[in-house]
């Protein structure tokens, strides 16, 4: 054990790293790529999060000498912790613009059904494209995060081909999901078709650094119309904390696995 | 085979599957823990949007304040909500208009940038990776990254576009 940190020093350096991170990455700021089709946009969340990998003891030997095994664990446990102070920030967004909320109300409670379009894009990509086996239900029911695995979890095991799709799919979101929700709806919006507020109330999938990466990009071309993004973005995603897990439960999961036993009738579970 | 099943359960073990967990956390230690989170948020607003923390701290101390409730509620109260979902539905109610102190909270919050404040929970996110998860990456291999896609830019844009319909339907 000699020359190991203690789990309390073990803490100490795990916040001061991040602090570094944090302050070199607000350093760098908001960058704008402009591009044929429009503006590509990094965040300080990007930086933040890329610089945790590459300063992760996984994968950069000599942070293990700082990092002991307990630190990364409690980092696991500050990022819930972290992405608090900006939940409730967001939250402080809606009540001023209540009113248009409420305006918005019908779109706002049916986009939560939108979130099935993961099944109509995703499911025949994997199912008749890469022609994937069983993975595919647990892959692309829903946008798994948290929730949505402990339901894979619960119901097919993670040992299962289903687990395994759907862990798959958490962890490439994991890894991308902050540069894919920072890059695509600033895109989007560049196509002149959709309303600034549905893309706004869009963003609300259920994860934090998804949630922060697609209305931090949304804000950035779209300066003047901040308070609603915010306020919507933020209606959305308590909306799909609320009702995820159900729609998962009763809806996208059954229509799912009803679709694969229809696309291959020959594999179908005597059940 | 065994084999591999065998491994896919260890590699499991480090995935954060139990949300019911909330309802024995320990709201004390949550309570410094929190106390950390809010002072490099403090400093990411600083360096990120150059308000100083002693101006910013109001608002910081409000939201502060709005988590410890969000974390007992999901703790104490008889059905399950998550506790980020308390914590928003407080941090609402406390600047809905005519609610005393809205505009106060209001004023103060608009000193903290949003986005400075999930600087920390991202590097925190990178630097708790796990070698599992990078090994559930990587073997999962190509088909699924490509799939993972497909399901965020589905999830997405199924969102966008019946929220543009219903838009255009209520104007």
């Amino acid at each position: 054990m000699t020359g190991k940190p203690g789990a309390a020093a073990g803490g100490l350096y795990l916040h001061i790293l991040v602090l570094a991170i944090v302050i070199v990455s607000e350093l760098i700021g908001i960058q704008r790529l402009s591009i044929g089709l429009g503006t590509v946009i990094f965040l300080p969340i990007l930086y933040a999060f890329a610089l945790g990998i590459m300063l992760n003891p996984a994968i950069f030997k000599a942070s293990a000498k700082f990092l002991s095994k307990d630190a990364v664990k409690l980092s696991g446990a500050m990022i819930t912790v972290a992405i608090m102070p900006f939940i409730a920030k967001f939250g402080t967004t809606v009540g001023p613009q209540i009113s248009k909320i409420i305006e918005a109300g019908p779109a706002l409670v049916l986009q939560e059904l939108g979130n099935l379009g993961t099944i109509l894009f995703a499911f025949p990509v994997a199912v008749f494209l890469l022609k994937m086996g069983r993975e595919a239900v647990g892959a692309t029911y829903s946008i798994d995060r948290e929730p949505n695995l402990a339901l894979i979890a619960d119901k097919y095991g993670l040992n299962s081909p289903e687990g395994a799709g759907a862990m798959g799919v958490y962890a490439t979101g994991t890894l991308i999901g902050t540069f894919v929700f920072a890059i695509m709806p600033p895109l989007i919006h560049g196509l002149g078709i959709f309303d600034v507020r549905a893309l706004a109330m869009s963003c609300g999938v259920g994860s934090g650094s998804m949630l922060a990466a697609c209305t931090g990009g949304l804000v950035a071309v779209v300066p003047d119309q901040k308070d609603i993004i915010l306020a919507l973005a933020a209606a959305s995603n308590i909306l799909t904390y609320a009702t995820g897990l159900y729609v998962g439960m009763f809806v996208a999961l059954p229509l799912t696995e009803w679709l694969y036993n229809k696309a291959r009738p020959s594999e179908r579970k005597t059940a | 085979m065994a084999n591999q099943t065998n491994t896919t359960a260890n590699l499991a073990d480090d995935l954060p599957l139990n949300p019911e967990d909330e309802r024995k956390i320990d709201v004390v230690k949550h309570a410094g823990l929190l106390l950390i989170a809010c002072a490099i948020g403090l400093i990411a607003n600083w360096v990120g949007t150059g308000t100083s923390p002693l101006v910013a701290l109001p608002g910081m101390a409000v939201l502060y304040v709005a988590c410890i409730i969000g974390l007992g509620f999901a703790r104490f109260v008889p059905f399950y909500l998550p506790s980020v979902a308390w914590v928003s539905l407080i941090a609402i109610l406390i600047t809905i208009p005519g609610v005393p102190g809205a505009a106060w909270v209001s004023e103060q919050v608009e000193h903290l940038n949003f986005l400075a404040l999930a600087t920390p929970a991202l590097a925190y996110g990178g630097l708790a990776l796990t070698a599992s998860e990078f090994a559930i990456a990587r073997r999962s291999g190509w088909k699924i990254v490509i799939v993972a896609i497909c399901v965020m830019v589905g999830t997405y844009m199924g969102s966008v576009v019946v929220a543009d319909l219903f838009l255009r339907l209520g104007q």
